[in-house]
């Protein structure tokens, strides 16, 4: 893509997320949130190729009604309550149909049925995008509105998540939908310890950034797309076959790993605040979801692809991609959880 | 709930209802989501009469520009899926289904 426009496009993406941040009022929210839609539409659709047509298609679809909703709820409260600002919306219809509209737009169950579609259609890198950035802004929406909300609808909206990421992920073969029901689960876990500690949802957020994007990363090193592909990948990178390994147990919540420190801390809130049943029902979605990451590790580090005995493995040249991403991410993901009260320290 | 307030309360959603249920064309989609952005700036003009608040009054036409940028990105659209599909019908957005 031309430079120029690729780089128009991508300071538009972190003005949209920027703009959202800073605003108090709706419609400046509403403003960037139309912003990283219209500016991911281009770099979703770059190649041309029919299924990136098509993901482009759903994605502007769901995000466009989604946005028109969240304004639509603002301006109801503005008509009933006269308020614009952000923290002012106390109308039980408007906060709740704002609430539904943003969990549209991030991928909750059950409004979730278009994340595996889309992101499937896309190259792992604007997947990566798709996955973290443009989570941002509707989240920040959403820890801000949070204590207007029904709290049954947040602690039902949290559970379906994950069980739908955790069954939903279980017949794929294509990583780049397990990712999308990987990323439906989190979004579970995140949302309900919303109406508890935002503190805790932004920590699991900021834990899931740093996870998927190793896995995206690593993914996109080796160009692996499908489980077979990635049965090869000992032969091309074994370092790196196994911290992906690691990364995809990081990413089921696995002590002593990174992605342990979110879930452990989201069920020592909730048992706190007296829900064992649904603190039991979450850690059993995660167990869910851990099967088909385990699958992935089987079949990256258990089993060596069946191929013939007189056949050489192929040559191991050097990447001519960029790893200093990768590296960091990978360090970060596999072994933050001693640093755990530095982090508790800092955020809370 | 005053005249007003029903009046583009039922136009937006006329116009979700639409586009949650449109079934041949992608077209149609994207006409419902217009007829939801004009339901949202005839809402956002009539504020400003009904709370008397002339300070908001450059808020209709923010929202007028933002939902034209949007419009022509969804015809863009449109217009690559016709291209890489053939035609708009939305049974041929099936290449992506588990």
């Amino acid at each position: 893509m031309n430079p120029y426009v690729l780089t128009t496009l991508l300071s538009s993406l972190g003005l949209g997320t920027a703009l959202t941040f800073a605003s108090s009022h709706w419609l400046l929210a509403w403003m960037g949130l139309e912003i990283n839609t219209l500016a991911i539409i281009p770099l979703m659709s770059r190649q041309h190729h029919p299924r990136a047509v098509e993901a482009t298609t759903k994605y502007f679809l769901v995000q466009a009604t989604a946005a028109a909703m969240v304004l639509f709820a603002a301006t109801t409260n503005a008509w009933l309550l006269g308020a614009w600002t952000i923290n002012d919306l106390s109308h039980p219809i408007a906060s709740t149909m704002t609430f539904t509209a943003l969990a549209l737009k991030i991928g909750l169950a059950p409004m979730h049925f278009w994340l595996p579609e889309v992101l499937q259609g896309l190259d792992l890198l604007t997947g990566l995008i798709l996955s973290t950035w443009q989570k941002l802004a509707p989240l920040a929406l959403m820890v801000q509105i949070a204590p207007n909300i029904n709290p049954m609808m947040l602690t039902l909206l949290g559970l379906m998540s994950a069980l739908a990421g955790g069954w939903g992920g279980l017949n794929q073969t294509q990583i780049r939908k397990i990712l999308a029901y990987s990323s439906i689960a989190h979004m579970g876990w995140m949302i309900i310890v919303m109406q508890y500690t935002p503190h805790l949802t932004l920590l699991a957020l900021a834990m899931y950034i740093l996870m998927t994007s190793t896995a995206f990363l690593s993914l996109k090193l080796v160009s692996a797309t499908k489980i077979s592909t990635l049965t090869t990948m000992w032969s091309k990178t074994p370092i790196l076959a196994s911290a992906t390994a690691l990364t995809l147990l990081s990413l089921g919540g696995l002590p002593p790993l990174t992605g342990f420190m979110p879930k452990w801390l989201i069920l020592q809130e909730m048992a706190k605040q007296d829900l064992p049943l649904a603190a039991t029902v979450m850690a059993l979605a995660a167990l869910v979801s851990l099967y088909f990451y385990l699958r992935l590790c089987y079949a990256m580090a258990l089993t060596i692809y069946p191929n013939v005995a007189t056949a050489t493995t192929p040559w191991r040249v050097q990447t001519t991609q960029s790893t200093t991403a990768l590296a960091t991410f990978t360090a970060l993901a596999l072994g933050l959880l001693p640093v755990t009260p530095a982090i508790l320290a800092v955020l809370i | 709930m005053t005249p007003v307030h029903f009046s583009f309360t039922s136009a937006f959603m006329l116009g979700l209802m639409g586009l949650a249920f449109h079934r041949t064309h992608l077209l149609s989609a994207l006409l419902c989501l217009e007829g939801m952005m004009l339901s949202l700036f005839i809402a956002l003009a009539l504020w400003v009469m009904q709370f008397e608040s002339t300070m908001f009054s450059t808020g209709p036409l923010l929202l007028l520009a933002f939902s034209a940028c949007e419009a022509s990105a969804g015809l863009a659209l449109l217009v690559a899926t016709a291209r890489t599909h053939g035609t708009d019908r939305l049974q041929n957005l099936s290449l992506l289904q588990c």
